[in-house]
Protein backbone atom coordinates (compact mmCIF):
# COMPACT_ATOMS: atom_id res chain seq x y z
CA UNK A 1 0.00 0.00 0.00
CA UNK A 2 1.23 3.32 -0.60
CA UNK A 3 2.02 5.78 2.01
CA UNK A 4 2.07 9.34 1.31
CA UNK A 5 5.73 11.12 1.55
CA UNK A 6 5.56 13.99 -0.02
CA UNK A 7 1.92 14.61 -1.27
CA UNK A 8 -1.33 14.05 0.46
CA UNK A 9 -3.45 11.64 -0.88
CA UNK A 10 -6.71 13.71 -0.15
CA UNK A 11 -8.70 15.56 -2.61
CA UNK A 12 -8.56 18.79 -2.56
CA UNK A 13 -11.74 19.15 -1.38
CA UNK A 14 -10.86 18.55 2.22
CA UNK A 15 -9.96 21.17 4.53
CA UNK A 16 -7.64 21.59 7.34
CA UNK A 17 -9.05 21.12 10.54
CA UNK A 18 -9.35 24.42 13.26
CA UNK A 19 -7.99 23.59 16.40
CA UNK A 20 -8.07 27.27 18.47
CA UNK A 21 -10.33 26.98 21.10
CA UNK A 22 -10.93 30.70 20.62
CA UNK A 23 -12.20 30.54 16.93
CA UNK A 24 -15.32 29.16 18.34
CA UNK A 25 -16.10 31.21 21.07
CA UNK A 26 -16.96 33.95 18.69
CA UNK A 27 -20.50 34.72 18.14
CA UNK A 28 -21.94 35.01 14.57
CA UNK A 29 -22.13 38.99 14.91
CA UNK A 30 -18.05 39.18 15.96
CA UNK A 31 -17.07 37.50 12.64
CA UNK A 32 -16.55 39.25 9.45
CA UNK A 33 -17.79 38.24 5.60
CA UNK A 34 -15.09 36.28 4.28
CA UNK A 35 -15.41 34.19 7.92
CA UNK A 36 -18.47 33.83 7.37
CA UNK A 37 -18.58 32.40 4.03
CA UNK A 38 -15.41 30.17 5.26
CA UNK A 39 -17.79 28.72 7.71
CA UNK A 40 -20.83 28.00 5.93
CA UNK A 41 -17.82 26.25 3.61
CA UNK A 42 -16.95 24.25 6.43
CA UNK A 43 -20.42 23.02 6.82
CA UNK A 44 -20.65 21.61 3.55
CA UNK A 45 -17.03 20.42 2.91
CA UNK A 46 -15.58 17.30 4.10
CA UNK A 47 -12.86 18.12 6.51
CA UNK A 48 -8.98 16.28 6.82
CA UNK A 49 -7.86 14.08 9.96
CA UNK A 50 -6.28 16.15 12.99
CA UNK A 51 -2.48 14.48 12.72
CA UNK A 52 -1.52 13.55 16.40
CA UNK A 53 1.47 16.29 16.78
CA UNK A 54 -1.76 19.26 16.23
CA UNK A 55 -2.69 19.91 20.10
CA UNK A 56 -5.07 22.42 21.49
CA UNK A 57 -3.05 23.76 24.15
CA UNK A 58 -2.21 27.12 24.59
CA UNK A 59 1.47 26.08 25.45
CA UNK A 60 1.99 24.47 22.49
CA UNK A 61 4.42 26.50 19.34
CA UNK A 62 4.85 25.04 16.07
CA UNK A 63 8.73 26.03 16.01
CA UNK A 64 9.17 24.00 19.01
CA UNK A 65 7.27 21.29 17.33
CA UNK A 66 9.49 21.35 14.50
CA UNK A 67 12.50 21.27 16.72
CA UNK A 68 11.66 18.60 18.32
CA UNK A 69 10.95 16.24 15.57
CA UNK A 70 14.39 17.22 14.25
CA UNK A 71 16.10 16.20 17.57
CA UNK A 72 14.18 12.97 17.18
CA UNK A 73 16.32 9.97 16.98
CA UNK A 74 14.65 6.53 15.05
CA UNK A 75 11.13 7.72 15.89
CA UNK A 76 11.43 8.54 20.22
CA UNK A 77 9.39 11.38 20.18
CA UNK A 78 8.85 10.72 24.17
CA UNK A 79 12.49 11.59 24.53
CA UNK A 80 13.27 14.47 21.84
CA UNK A 81 9.95 15.94 23.80
CA UNK A 82 11.53 15.06 27.38
CA UNK A 83 15.00 16.83 26.12
CA UNK A 84 13.25 20.01 24.54
CA UNK A 85 11.56 20.60 27.92
CA UNK A 86 14.78 19.83 29.84
CA UNK A 87 16.48 22.32 27.88
CA UNK A 88 13.86 24.96 28.43
CA UNK A 89 13.82 24.46 31.99
CA UNK A 90 17.25 24.77 31.92
CA UNK A 91 17.40 28.30 30.28
CA UNK A 92 14.93 29.70 32.50
CA UNK A 93 16.76 28.11 35.63
CA UNK A 94 20.36 30.26 34.48
CA UNK A 95 18.45 33.23 33.32
CA UNK A 96 16.36 33.17 37.01
CA UNK A 97 19.61 32.84 38.76
CA UNK A 98 21.25 36.05 36.50
CA UNK A 99 18.21 37.49 37.53
CA UNK A 100 18.30 36.93 41.19
CA UNK A 101 21.72 37.73 41.54
CA UNK A 102 21.80 41.12 39.34
CA UNK A 103 21.10 44.86 40.92
CA UNK A 104 17.90 46.30 40.88
CA UNK A 105 18.99 48.20 37.27
CA UNK A 106 19.97 45.42 35.47
CA UNK A 107 16.56 43.27 36.48
CA UNK A 108 15.12 44.75 33.08
CA UNK A 109 17.48 43.90 30.81
CA UNK A 110 17.34 40.03 31.75
CA UNK A 111 15.22 38.12 29.71
CA UNK A 112 13.72 34.80 31.29
CA UNK A 113 11.29 33.69 29.38
CA UNK A 114 12.97 30.61 27.67
CA UNK A 115 10.36 31.00 24.43
CA UNK A 116 11.51 34.44 23.72
CA UNK A 117 14.56 33.69 23.96
CA UNK A 118 14.52 30.29 21.97
CA UNK A 119 12.68 32.28 18.73
CA UNK A 120 15.01 35.07 19.03
CA UNK A 121 18.23 32.81 18.63
CA UNK A 122 16.24 30.68 15.82
CA UNK A 123 15.77 34.05 14.07
CA UNK A 124 20.01 35.11 14.61
CA UNK A 125 20.81 31.78 13.26
CA UNK A 126 19.05 32.17 9.99
CA UNK A 127 21.03 32.92 7.23
CA UNK A 128 19.87 35.83 4.48
CA UNK A 129 21.23 33.88 1.46
CA UNK A 130 22.26 31.26 0.31
CA UNK A 131 24.80 28.82 -1.72
CA UNK A 132 23.82 26.26 -4.38
CA UNK A 133 25.80 23.87 -6.98
CA UNK A 134 25.24 25.34 -10.02
CA UNK A 135 26.77 23.46 -13.23
CA UNK A 136 27.77 25.52 -16.23
CA UNK A 137 29.89 23.77 -19.05
CA UNK A 138 30.83 21.31 -17.22
CA UNK A 139 32.22 22.95 -14.23
CA UNK A 140 30.48 23.48 -11.04
CA UNK A 141 29.93 27.14 -9.30
CA UNK A 142 28.66 27.45 -5.98
CA UNK A 143 26.25 30.24 -6.88
CA UNK A 144 24.79 32.80 -4.20
CA UNK A 145 20.59 32.32 -4.13
CA UNK A 146 18.41 34.08 -1.82
CA UNK A 147 16.59 31.46 0.34
CA UNK A 148 12.73 31.05 1.13
CA UNK A 149 11.52 31.13 4.93
CA UNK A 150 11.29 27.63 5.23
CA UNK A 151 14.87 26.78 4.32
CA UNK A 152 16.47 29.49 6.22
CA UNK A 153 14.30 27.50 9.47
CA UNK A 154 15.17 24.75 8.45
CA UNK A 155 19.04 25.56 8.36
CA UNK A 156 19.19 27.11 11.61
CA UNK A 157 17.65 24.61 13.76
CA UNK A 158 20.15 21.86 11.27
CA UNK A 159 23.19 23.79 12.13
CA UNK A 160 22.06 23.79 16.43
CA UNK A 161 21.37 20.74 16.48
CA UNK A 162 24.73 19.50 14.84
CA UNK A 163 26.93 21.78 17.15
CA UNK A 164 25.53 20.29 19.95
CA UNK A 165 25.62 16.78 18.80
CA UNK A 166 29.00 17.17 18.01
CA UNK A 167 31.21 20.11 19.42
CA UNK A 168 30.94 18.60 23.02
CA UNK A 169 32.61 16.92 26.50
CA UNK A 170 31.84 13.08 26.15
CA UNK A 171 29.73 13.42 29.21
CA UNK A 172 27.27 16.30 28.65
CA UNK A 173 24.00 16.24 28.60
CA UNK A 174 22.42 17.15 25.65
CA UNK A 175 19.90 20.04 27.39
CA UNK A 176 22.67 21.87 28.81
CA UNK A 177 24.95 21.92 25.62
CA UNK A 178 21.59 23.10 23.67
CA UNK A 179 20.90 25.70 26.40
CA UNK A 180 24.17 27.06 26.96
CA UNK A 181 24.63 26.97 22.26
CA UNK A 182 20.55 29.09 22.54
CA UNK A 183 21.71 31.60 25.40
CA UNK A 184 24.87 32.08 22.62
CA UNK A 185 22.81 32.58 19.75
CA UNK A 186 20.52 35.25 21.68
CA UNK A 187 23.13 37.43 22.04
CA UNK A 188 24.54 36.96 18.54
CA UNK A 189 27.84 35.12 19.59
CA UNK A 190 28.61 31.23 19.30
CA UNK A 191 29.87 28.78 16.71
CA UNK A 192 26.29 28.76 15.15
CA UNK A 193 26.61 32.04 14.05
CA UNK A 194 30.35 32.27 13.02
CA UNK A 195 28.75 29.62 10.81
CA UNK A 196 26.67 32.02 9.10
CA UNK A 197 28.79 34.61 8.56
CA UNK A 198 31.10 32.33 6.97
CA UNK A 199 28.44 31.32 4.76
CA UNK A 200 27.81 35.21 4.01
CA UNK A 201 31.11 35.80 3.22
CA UNK A 202 31.01 33.00 0.89
CA UNK A 203 28.36 33.85 -0.86
CA UNK A 204 30.01 37.92 -1.08
CA UNK A 205 32.93 36.44 -2.42
CA UNK A 206 31.30 34.34 -4.67
CA UNK A 207 28.91 37.18 -5.87
CA UNK A 208 30.54 37.48 -9.84
CA UNK A 209 28.35 34.37 -10.37
CA UNK A 210 24.90 35.25 -9.28
CA UNK A 211 23.85 36.13 -12.53
CA UNK A 212 24.33 31.79 -13.48
CA UNK A 213 21.00 31.88 -11.43
CA UNK A 214 18.01 31.78 -14.19
CA UNK A 215 14.56 31.87 -11.65
CA UNK B 1 1.91 10.07 28.76
CA UNK B 2 4.27 12.52 26.62
CA UNK B 3 5.63 14.35 29.45
CA UNK B 4 7.22 12.37 32.02
CA UNK B 5 9.77 14.73 32.40
CA UNK B 6 8.48 17.96 34.08
CA UNK B 7 8.65 21.50 33.64
CA UNK B 8 6.72 22.65 36.30
CA UNK B 9 8.00 21.86 39.83
CA UNK B 10 6.34 18.01 40.59
CA UNK B 11 3.97 19.45 43.57
CA UNK B 12 2.13 22.27 41.25
CA UNK B 13 1.55 19.80 38.73
CA UNK B 14 -0.88 17.43 41.13
CA UNK B 15 -1.93 20.44 42.62
CA UNK B 16 -2.83 21.83 38.98
CA UNK B 17 -5.38 18.57 38.86
CA UNK B 18 -7.25 19.25 41.96
CA UNK B 19 -7.83 22.87 41.93
CA UNK B 20 -9.96 24.11 38.78
CA UNK B 21 -8.83 27.43 37.23
CA UNK B 22 -8.97 29.97 39.82
CA UNK B 23 -8.05 33.90 39.29
CA UNK B 24 -4.96 34.94 41.71
CA UNK B 25 -5.82 38.91 41.69
CA UNK B 26 -3.00 40.66 40.71
CA UNK B 27 -2.40 42.77 43.89
CA UNK B 28 -1.38 40.14 46.35
CA UNK B 29 0.40 41.94 49.11
CA UNK B 30 4.03 39.67 49.96
CA UNK B 31 2.99 39.01 53.68
CA UNK B 32 -0.06 36.59 52.98
CA UNK B 33 2.14 33.33 51.76
CA UNK B 34 5.25 34.50 53.20
CA UNK B 35 6.68 34.07 56.89
CA UNK B 36 8.78 36.52 59.01
CA UNK B 37 9.32 33.51 61.03
CA UNK B 38 12.55 31.99 60.38
CA UNK B 39 12.46 29.86 63.46
CA UNK B 40 10.89 26.52 63.62
CA UNK B 41 9.95 26.28 67.18
CA UNK B 42 7.39 29.35 66.52
CA UNK B 43 5.54 28.58 64.13
CA UNK B 44 1.69 27.48 64.39
CA UNK B 45 -1.84 26.70 62.86
CA UNK B 46 -1.73 30.42 61.39
CA UNK B 47 1.42 30.08 59.82
CA UNK B 48 0.08 26.56 58.20
CA UNK B 49 0.19 27.42 53.75
CA UNK B 50 2.69 29.73 54.41
CA UNK B 51 6.37 30.17 53.34
CA UNK B 52 9.78 30.94 55.50
CA UNK B 53 12.97 31.21 54.59
CA UNK B 54 16.21 29.76 55.66
CA UNK B 55 19.65 31.94 55.53
CA UNK B 56 21.86 30.05 52.83
CA UNK B 57 24.58 29.86 55.41
CA UNK B 58 22.46 27.67 57.79
CA UNK B 59 21.51 25.83 55.11
CA UNK B 60 24.82 24.67 54.18
CA UNK B 61 25.37 23.66 58.27
CA UNK B 62 22.42 21.71 58.55
CA UNK B 63 21.33 19.94 55.53
CA UNK B 64 24.74 19.38 53.65
CA UNK B 65 23.18 15.87 52.41
CA UNK B 66 19.31 15.64 53.12
CA UNK B 67 17.55 17.85 50.59
CA UNK B 68 15.47 16.36 47.72
CA UNK B 69 17.65 17.02 44.24
CA UNK B 70 15.18 19.45 43.05
CA UNK B 71 14.72 21.53 46.29
CA UNK B 72 18.80 22.43 45.59
CA UNK B 73 18.26 22.86 42.21
CA UNK B 74 15.78 25.80 43.08
CA UNK B 75 17.59 26.97 46.14
CA UNK B 76 20.18 27.73 43.71
CA UNK B 77 17.72 29.23 40.72
CA UNK B 78 15.88 31.86 43.40
CA UNK B 79 18.98 32.09 45.71
CA UNK B 80 17.22 31.74 48.57
CA UNK B 81 15.51 28.58 50.57
CA UNK B 82 11.74 29.02 51.44
CA UNK B 83 9.69 25.70 52.65
CA UNK B 84 6.54 25.94 53.35
CA UNK B 85 4.79 24.66 57.00
CA UNK B 86 2.27 22.27 56.14
CA UNK B 87 0.16 20.34 58.70
CA UNK B 88 1.72 17.10 59.12
CA UNK B 89 5.20 19.10 60.29
CA UNK B 90 3.39 20.89 62.58
CA UNK B 91 1.84 17.79 64.52
CA UNK B 92 5.42 16.43 64.58
CA UNK B 93 6.46 19.61 65.86
CA UNK B 94 3.79 19.33 68.46
CA UNK B 95 4.56 16.04 69.28
CA UNK B 96 8.52 16.03 69.49
CA UNK B 97 7.88 19.47 71.58
CA UNK B 98 5.44 17.55 74.10
CA UNK B 99 7.72 13.86 74.39
CA UNK B 100 9.27 13.02 77.74
CA UNK B 101 12.72 11.90 77.14
CA UNK B 102 13.20 9.90 79.92
CA UNK B 103 10.87 7.44 78.39
CA UNK B 104 11.90 5.05 75.42
CA UNK B 105 12.24 6.99 71.97
CA UNK B 106 9.58 7.17 69.71
CA UNK B 107 9.08 6.29 66.19
CA UNK B 108 7.30 8.23 63.63
CA UNK B 109 6.70 6.82 60.08
CA UNK B 110 5.74 9.74 57.25
CA UNK B 111 4.39 7.95 54.70
CA UNK B 112 2.31 9.23 51.65
CA UNK B 113 1.94 9.32 47.74
CA UNK B 114 4.77 10.25 45.61
CA UNK B 115 5.52 13.77 44.93
CA UNK B 116 3.10 15.21 48.52
CA UNK B 117 6.31 16.71 50.53
CA UNK B 118 7.80 13.67 53.05
CA UNK B 119 11.33 14.60 52.49
CA UNK B 120 10.50 18.46 52.95
CA UNK B 121 8.74 17.54 55.84
CA UNK B 122 11.65 15.28 57.46
CA UNK B 123 14.17 18.62 56.93
CA UNK B 124 11.68 20.81 58.36
CA UNK B 125 11.38 18.63 61.63
CA UNK B 126 15.72 18.51 61.15
CA UNK B 127 15.93 22.15 61.01
CA UNK B 128 13.77 22.08 63.99
CA UNK B 129 16.20 20.24 66.31
CA UNK B 130 19.32 21.59 64.68
CA UNK B 131 17.29 24.91 65.82
CA UNK B 132 16.87 23.35 69.37
CA UNK B 133 20.56 21.81 70.04
CA UNK B 134 19.55 18.43 69.31
CA UNK B 135 22.28 15.91 68.14
CA UNK B 136 21.15 14.75 64.52
CA UNK B 137 22.10 11.75 62.57
CA UNK B 138 20.43 12.36 59.34
CA UNK B 139 20.44 9.19 56.57
CA UNK B 140 19.41 11.10 53.63
CA UNK B 141 18.58 7.82 51.54
CA UNK B 142 18.60 4.57 53.24
CA UNK B 143 18.20 3.31 49.48
CA UNK B 144 21.65 4.58 48.57
CA UNK B 145 23.43 2.41 50.93
CA UNK B 146 21.58 -0.95 49.31
CA UNK B 147 21.89 -0.12 45.41
CA UNK B 148 24.79 0.57 43.27
CA UNK B 149 27.74 0.10 45.40
CA UNK B 150 30.71 -0.34 43.27
CA UNK B 151 32.71 -1.40 45.92
CA UNK B 152 32.28 -3.99 48.65
CA UNK B 153 34.62 -5.37 50.76
CA UNK B 154 34.58 -8.33 53.53
CA UNK B 155 34.34 -6.75 56.68
CA UNK B 156 37.38 -7.33 59.27
CA UNK B 157 35.21 -7.03 62.36
CA UNK B 158 32.96 -9.57 61.64
CA UNK B 159 33.88 -12.28 58.88
CA UNK B 160 29.63 -12.65 56.98
CA UNK B 161 29.47 -9.08 56.81
CA UNK B 162 29.91 -6.68 53.92
CA UNK B 163 31.58 -3.49 54.14
CA UNK B 164 30.83 -0.41 52.08
CA UNK B 165 33.78 1.71 52.22
CA UNK B 166 32.39 4.76 49.59
CA UNK B 167 29.23 5.25 51.07
CA UNK B 168 30.28 5.54 54.78
CA UNK B 169 33.19 8.17 53.90
CA UNK B 170 30.72 10.10 52.20
CA UNK B 171 27.98 10.29 55.05
CA UNK B 172 30.41 10.43 57.35
CA UNK B 173 32.21 13.44 55.96
CA UNK B 174 28.55 14.89 55.87
CA UNK B 175 27.54 14.28 59.42
CA UNK B 176 30.91 15.82 60.40
CA UNK B 177 30.03 19.37 58.92
CA UNK B 178 26.28 18.93 60.53
CA UNK B 179 27.20 18.40 64.02
CA UNK B 180 31.23 19.58 64.80
CA UNK B 181 30.51 20.66 68.34
CA UNK B 182 29.07 17.30 69.83
CA UNK B 183 31.64 15.63 68.08
CA UNK B 184 33.89 17.52 70.43
CA UNK B 185 32.06 17.05 73.54
CA UNK B 186 31.20 13.15 73.52
CA UNK B 187 33.62 10.70 74.53
CA UNK B 188 34.33 6.98 74.13
CA UNK B 189 33.79 4.63 76.81
CA UNK B 190 35.40 1.61 74.93
CA UNK B 191 38.93 1.16 73.49
CA UNK B 192 38.22 0.64 69.70
CA UNK B 193 41.29 -1.72 67.52
CA UNK B 194 41.26 -0.63 63.47
CA UNK B 195 43.50 -3.57 62.47
CA UNK B 196 46.30 -4.20 63.97
CA UNK B 197 48.52 -1.16 64.64
CA UNK B 198 45.98 1.90 65.33
CA UNK B 199 42.70 2.10 68.12
CA UNK B 200 41.14 4.59 69.68
CA UNK B 201 42.01 4.75 73.67
CA UNK B 202 38.85 5.02 76.25
CA UNK B 203 37.81 8.85 76.81
CA UNK B 204 39.00 10.18 73.04
CA UNK B 205 36.39 12.59 71.45
CA UNK B 206 34.47 10.85 69.25
CA UNK B 207 35.55 13.24 66.47
CA UNK B 208 39.15 11.08 66.34
CA UNK B 209 36.74 8.51 65.23
CA UNK B 210 35.14 10.18 62.51
CA UNK B 211 38.60 11.16 61.51
CA UNK B 212 40.32 7.71 61.50
CA UNK B 213 37.19 6.70 59.13
CA UNK B 214 37.33 9.64 57.16
CA UNK B 215 41.83 8.92 56.87
CA UNK B 216 41.33 5.18 56.74
CA UNK B 217 38.54 4.09 54.06
CA UNK B 218 38.92 0.46 54.62
CA UNK B 219 37.29 0.72 58.09
CA UNK B 220 34.69 3.44 57.44
CA UNK B 221 31.79 1.33 57.86
CA UNK B 222 33.22 -0.30 61.27
CA UNK B 223 33.52 3.87 62.48
CA UNK B 224 30.05 4.75 61.24
CA UNK B 225 29.32 1.43 63.67
CA UNK B 226 31.22 2.92 66.62
CA UNK B 227 29.60 6.12 66.31
CA UNK B 228 26.21 4.89 66.24
CA UNK B 229 26.83 2.54 69.53
CA UNK B 230 28.13 5.10 71.20
CA UNK B 231 25.60 7.65 70.51
CA UNK B 232 22.91 5.21 71.92
CA UNK B 233 24.78 4.24 74.40
CA UNK B 234 24.90 7.72 75.96
CA UNK B 235 21.65 9.58 74.81
CA UNK B 236 19.73 8.54 78.10
CA UNK B 237 22.26 10.56 80.26
CA UNK B 238 20.58 13.59 79.16
CA UNK B 239 23.28 15.82 78.24
CA UNK B 240 22.08 16.22 74.74
CA UNK B 241 19.16 14.99 73.20
CA UNK B 242 19.46 12.57 70.00
CA UNK B 243 17.38 12.67 66.72
CA UNK B 244 17.49 9.92 64.21
CA UNK B 245 16.02 10.67 60.91
CA UNK B 246 16.22 8.59 58.51
CA UNK B 247 14.92 8.50 54.91
CA UNK B 248 13.97 5.32 52.67
CA UNK B 249 13.61 3.33 55.75
CA UNK B 250 11.75 0.87 53.55
CA UNK B 251 15.18 0.36 52.10
CA UNK B 252 16.42 -1.35 55.54
CA UNK B 253 14.32 -4.63 55.10
CA UNK B 254 13.71 -4.61 51.45
CA UNK B 255 15.99 -6.98 49.62
CA UNK B 256 18.87 -5.44 47.46
CA UNK B 257 20.05 -5.16 44.15
CA UNK B 258 23.98 -6.11 44.95
CA UNK B 259 25.62 -9.44 44.51
CA UNK B 260 28.70 -11.00 46.05
CA UNK B 261 31.41 -12.33 44.37
CA UNK B 262 29.89 -15.71 43.34
CA UNK B 263 26.87 -13.99 41.92
CA UNK B 264 24.73 -14.83 44.82
CA UNK B 265 22.10 -12.22 45.97
CA UNK B 266 23.40 -10.13 49.40
CA UNK B 267 20.22 -9.09 51.76
CA UNK B 268 20.32 -6.45 53.66
CA UNK B 269 21.62 -8.16 57.33
CA UNK B 270 25.02 -8.92 55.52
CA UNK B 271 25.15 -5.11 55.09
CA UNK B 272 27.48 -3.69 58.23
CA UNK B 273 25.77 -0.21 57.44
CA UNK B 274 21.81 -1.48 57.63
CA UNK B 275 22.78 -3.63 60.26
CA UNK B 276 23.97 -0.74 62.57
CA UNK B 277 20.96 1.18 61.27
CA UNK B 278 18.64 -1.43 62.41
CA UNK B 279 19.97 -1.73 66.11
CA UNK B 280 19.62 1.97 65.66
CA UNK B 281 15.47 2.41 65.02
CA UNK B 282 14.94 -0.12 68.00
CA UNK B 283 12.93 1.80 70.48
CA UNK B 284 15.66 0.30 73.60
CA UNK B 285 17.03 3.26 74.05
CA UNK B 286 15.97 6.36 75.43
CA UNK B 287 16.70 10.56 75.35
CA UNK B 288 15.14 11.30 71.73
CA UNK B 289 13.06 10.70 69.17
CA UNK B 290 13.47 8.58 65.51
CA UNK B 291 11.45 10.11 62.59
CA UNK B 292 11.71 7.91 59.34
CA UNK B 293 9.97 8.50 55.70
CA UNK B 294 8.90 5.77 53.57
CA UNK B 295 9.91 6.18 50.04
CA UNK B 296 8.95 3.94 47.25
CA UNK B 297 10.88 6.17 44.86
CA UNK B 298 13.61 4.76 45.51
CA UNK B 299 12.87 1.55 46.98
CA UNK B 300 13.55 -1.94 45.18
CA UNK B 301 11.07 -4.86 43.78
CA UNK B 302 8.27 -2.98 45.14
CA UNK B 303 4.93 -1.85 42.78
CA UNK B 304 5.00 2.13 41.68
CA UNK B 305 1.23 2.33 43.36
CA UNK B 306 2.53 1.10 47.30
CA UNK B 307 2.82 4.04 49.33
CA UNK B 308 1.28 2.66 53.09
CA UNK B 309 3.88 1.36 55.17
CA UNK B 310 2.33 -1.98 55.85
CA UNK B 311 3.24 -3.30 51.77
CA UNK B 312 6.63 -0.48 51.59
CA UNK B 313 8.24 -2.02 54.59
CA UNK B 314 6.56 -5.82 54.55
CA UNK B 315 6.05 -8.12 57.18
CA UNK B 316 9.95 -7.98 58.74
CA UNK B 317 9.83 -3.99 59.15
CA UNK B 318 6.37 -3.69 59.98
CA UNK B 319 6.63 -6.21 63.05
CA UNK B 320 10.61 -4.28 63.55
CA UNK B 321 8.64 -0.87 63.86
CA UNK B 322 5.75 -1.87 65.34
CA UNK B 323 5.20 0.46 67.81
CA UNK B 324 4.76 3.75 65.75
CA UNK B 325 3.09 6.66 64.97
CA UNK B 326 2.15 7.37 61.33
CA UNK B 327 2.27 10.57 60.16
CA UNK B 328 0.26 10.73 56.50
CA UNK B 329 1.55 13.87 54.40
CA UNK B 330 -1.66 14.63 51.65
CA UNK B 331 -1.14 16.67 48.13
CA UNK B 332 -1.42 20.44 48.54
CA UNK B 333 -4.68 21.76 49.80
CA UNK B 334 -6.45 24.75 47.76
CA UNK B 335 -4.63 26.95 50.18
CA UNK B 336 -1.32 25.56 49.64
CA UNK B 337 -1.55 25.69 46.25
CA UNK B 338 -2.52 28.99 46.23
CA UNK B 339 0.16 30.32 48.25
CA UNK B 340 2.51 27.92 46.59
CA UNK B 341 1.51 29.88 43.15
CA UNK B 342 2.26 33.09 44.59
CA UNK B 343 5.13 32.33 45.45
CA UNK B 344 6.16 31.10 41.95
CA UNK B 345 4.83 33.97 40.38
CA UNK B 346 6.47 36.54 42.37
CA UNK B 347 9.82 34.77 41.87
CA UNK B 348 9.05 34.73 37.86
CA UNK B 349 9.13 31.20 37.57
CA UNK B 350 5.97 30.97 35.20
CA UNK B 351 7.20 32.58 32.20
CA UNK B 352 4.87 31.32 29.61
CA UNK B 353 2.35 34.31 29.41
CA UNK B 354 -0.61 32.01 29.54
CA UNK B 355 0.71 29.87 32.78
CA UNK B 356 0.11 33.34 34.62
Amino acid sequence: RMMPVRWSRYNPSYLEPEVKKESYQKSLEELTEEEREQMELKAVRPIKAAPPTLSSSVFSDPMICKFTNMMMKSGNKVLARNLMSQTLEAIKRKQLEKYHKAPENEKETIECNPYVIFHQALNNCQPIIGLSSITKGGKTYQVPVPLTDNRKRFLAMKWLITECRENKHRRMMMPEKLSQELLLAFNNEGPVIKRKHVLHKMAEANRAYAHFRWW
Amino acid sequence: QLDRGCALHTAVRDGLSSVSSQDVPAERPRAVFHTSESDPAKHTEQHEGRLYNIPLEEVKAVFPHGLPHRFQQQIQTFNEARVMVRKPALELLTYLKGSNLAHPAVRYVIYGERGTGKTMTLCHVVHYCSRQGWLVLHIPDAHLWVKNCKELMQSSYNKDRLDQPLQASVWLKNFKTSNERFLQEIKTQKKYMWGKRESTEEGRPLREVVEQGLARVRSASDAVGVVLRELKQQSHRGSFRLLVAVDGVNALWGQTSLRKEDKSPVSPEELTLVHNLRKMVMNDWSGGAIVTTLSQTGSLFKPSSAYTPQELLGKEGFDALDPFVPIPVPNYSPREFESCYGYYLERKWLQHERGQ
